[in-house]
């Protein structure tokens, strides 16, 4: 049996947070969890998750700043990443994507939809 | 009178000592009531959680059948905070848990309230519960002596949504405290589509004031199929009326109502002649050219103003208009038309032509010399001292009339 793939939540929002987490647990995956920028970066290199889903606005890090760090740095410069954030101006949302996230969803979130991106990010690529 | 002072003294001391002792048990009552919640919160809300995620058919069965009077207070705050964080199927989950669970109906009651703090509350409540059933109830809440009650009221009723709270939202547009109209108006924007049929049909009968908020609110959902209503309002007899309802089709986009706004730009009236610019310019109708090119000479500045953005917005063949504007008569024509090149950087590029062989470089020349005419030299004075090609630079020296400037830049 293959081994679930591990997702790194970002989101300094505990309430947001447990709810993600219980979510994607919910679908089989494994969750671990940084509540600020900061944590996300050093979790992501040591860990090496096969996901991050992050916040934007976080202590110590946003999460444009996180994205930059992580498209920075070639252990995890390939890391898929979906911003979940609240901010939904066309603005936030094409700066999310220049710096290099993968998936953009705004809250408040649907669920399904979440699950989906998720899973088209964590399924592999097709050439 | 030694021992009344004793008795006084002991007296005081003791009512210290009581309150104190009051304040203390207060607090020690509230950390432990907080901390017994924080840990019945760790083990109810993944309870609830599964429960929205589909786990369980309902609340009460998530919550093994029951919930204590204990627990009620953290089950209604973990249901309060996760419903305002999701969208969808878990969020319709989590609302039914509400009206499960009895919250609809005490909510309900606490409409009633006699402090005005648990009425908007409880407002703000059966909004996040979605609670569709409670609208007439909410309507009722938006005629409440407390603004914020009202407010809180009207978002709710925006939040449950359905036809049954447009109707007491667009009462309370006509509200006659102008902030109040503001935000029921965002409420009834964000409400989308749906608000449109009876905003139209109850449109005749609203007070001024909310009549220009209606025409805002269909402004912002900018619904295509609102179109041949918003034409007819340009005939209504209020000069605000005909400017709303010209912006809104500029909003639209609407081709179709080009003719009319053409019409428009002749209107008695400036704010509607401005706001029929404006929309022309968002339709891109080259056809209202002439018409644009004429509202350069409008004796309202505003009118002037929207008829070179709309100019701009249309393109090459507006650009043209607008040079050829450089040369009309009309000071304030001129004076426009030069505002908008330098702001869309015409003039640069013409600047640069300047150098340029054959025609290019005579209508540069052209362009450049009715700039120098119009005074509004500040942007070429830049040029001639900034420029890295020194031909450009003598160039713009020589038609700013400078010859010594000419000299230093050889």
């Amino acid at each position: 049996m293959a081994a679930a793939k591990r997702i790194l939540v970002a989101e300094d929002d505990p309430v947001t947070r447990r709810f993600v987490v219980s979510l994607l647990e919910e679908c089989g995956y494994e969750v671990l969890v940084a509540e600020d920028g900061e944590h996300a970066v050093a979790t992501a290199i040591s860990v090496r998750p096969d996901l991050l889903v992050s916040d934007l606005v976080m202590p110590y890090r946003d999460g444009y700043e996180v994205l930059r760090a992580i498209r920075n740095d070639p252990r995890v410069a390939g890391l898929p990443v979906l911003i979940l954030s609240m901010r939904d101006r066309e603005e936030d949302i094409v700066r999310g994507f220049e710096q290099g996230a993968d998936e953009y969803v705004v809250k408040p979130f649907n669920a399904r939809e979440l699950v989906a991106r998720v899973r088209k990010l964590l399924e592999p690529r097709r050439s | 009178m030694r021992g009344a002072l004793v008795v006084a003294i002991v007296l005081v001391a003791l009512s210290f000592l009581a309150l104190t002792a009051s304040i203390l048990l207060g607090k020690a009552w509230r950390e432990l009531r907080d901390k017994r919640r924080r840990r019945r919160r760790r083990a109810l809300e993944p309870l609830v959680l599964d429960y929205a995620h589909g786990g369980q058919v309902s609340i009460l069965a998530a919550l093994g059948g029951g919930v204590t009077a204990g627990d009620e207070p953290v089950v209604q705050a973990i249901l309060l905070d996760h419903v305002q964080r999701v969208r969808g199927v878990e969020r319709d989950r989590l609302r039914r848990a509400f009206d499960e669970l009895g919250l609809v109906d005490r909510y309900v009651v606490g409409l009633s309230s006699p402090r005005w703090w648990r009425r908007a509350e409880a407002a703000e409540h059966l909004g996040l519960a979605g609670a569709a059933r409670a609208a007439p109830r909410l309507a009722a809440a938006l005629e409440d002596d407390v603004p914020e009650v009202r407010l809180r009221a009207a978002k709710a009723l925006g939040a449950v949504g359905g036809r049954t709270a447009v109707a007491p939202l667009l009462r309370a547009l006509a509200a006659p405290n102008r902030w109040s109209t503001i935000r029921i108006a965002d409420v009834l924007a964000d409400m989308g589509p749906k608000v449109l049929e009876e905003l139209q049909d109850a449109f005749p009968s609203l007070a001024a004031h909310a009549k220009l908020a209606a025409l805002d609110i269909i402004a912002r959902i900018h619904p295509v199929e609102s179109v041949p209503w918003l034409l007819a309002r340009l005939s209504d007899g209020g000069p605000d009326v005909r400017a709303r309802a010209a912006h809104a089709l500029g909003v639209i986009g609407a081709p179709d109502a080009s003719p009319s706004l053409r019409a428009a730009l002749v209107d008695p009236e400036w704010p509607v002649r401005a706001m029929a610019a404006k929309a022309l310019g968002r339709i891109h109708d080259v056809e209202s050219i002439p018409g644009l090119r004429a509202a350069l000479m409008d004796r309202d500045w505003w009118v002037r103003a929207n008829a070179a953005v709309a100019l701009r917005r249309l393109g090459p063949s507006g650009i043209d208009a607008l040079e050829g504007a450089l040369a009309d008569e009309d000071p304030y024509a001129r004076h426009q038309a030069c505002l908008m090149l330098e702001e869309a950087g015409v003039l640069d590029r013409r600047v640069a032509q300047l150098v340029a062989p054959g025609s290019a470089g005579v209508a540069a020349e052209w362009v450049v010399a009715r700039f120098v005419e119009s005074g509004l030299t500040g942007r070429l004075r830049e040029i001639a001292a900034t420029q890295a090609d020194e031909r450009v630079r003598l160039e713009v020296a020589r038609l700013l009339g400078a010859p010594a400037a000419a000299e230093s830049a050889r």
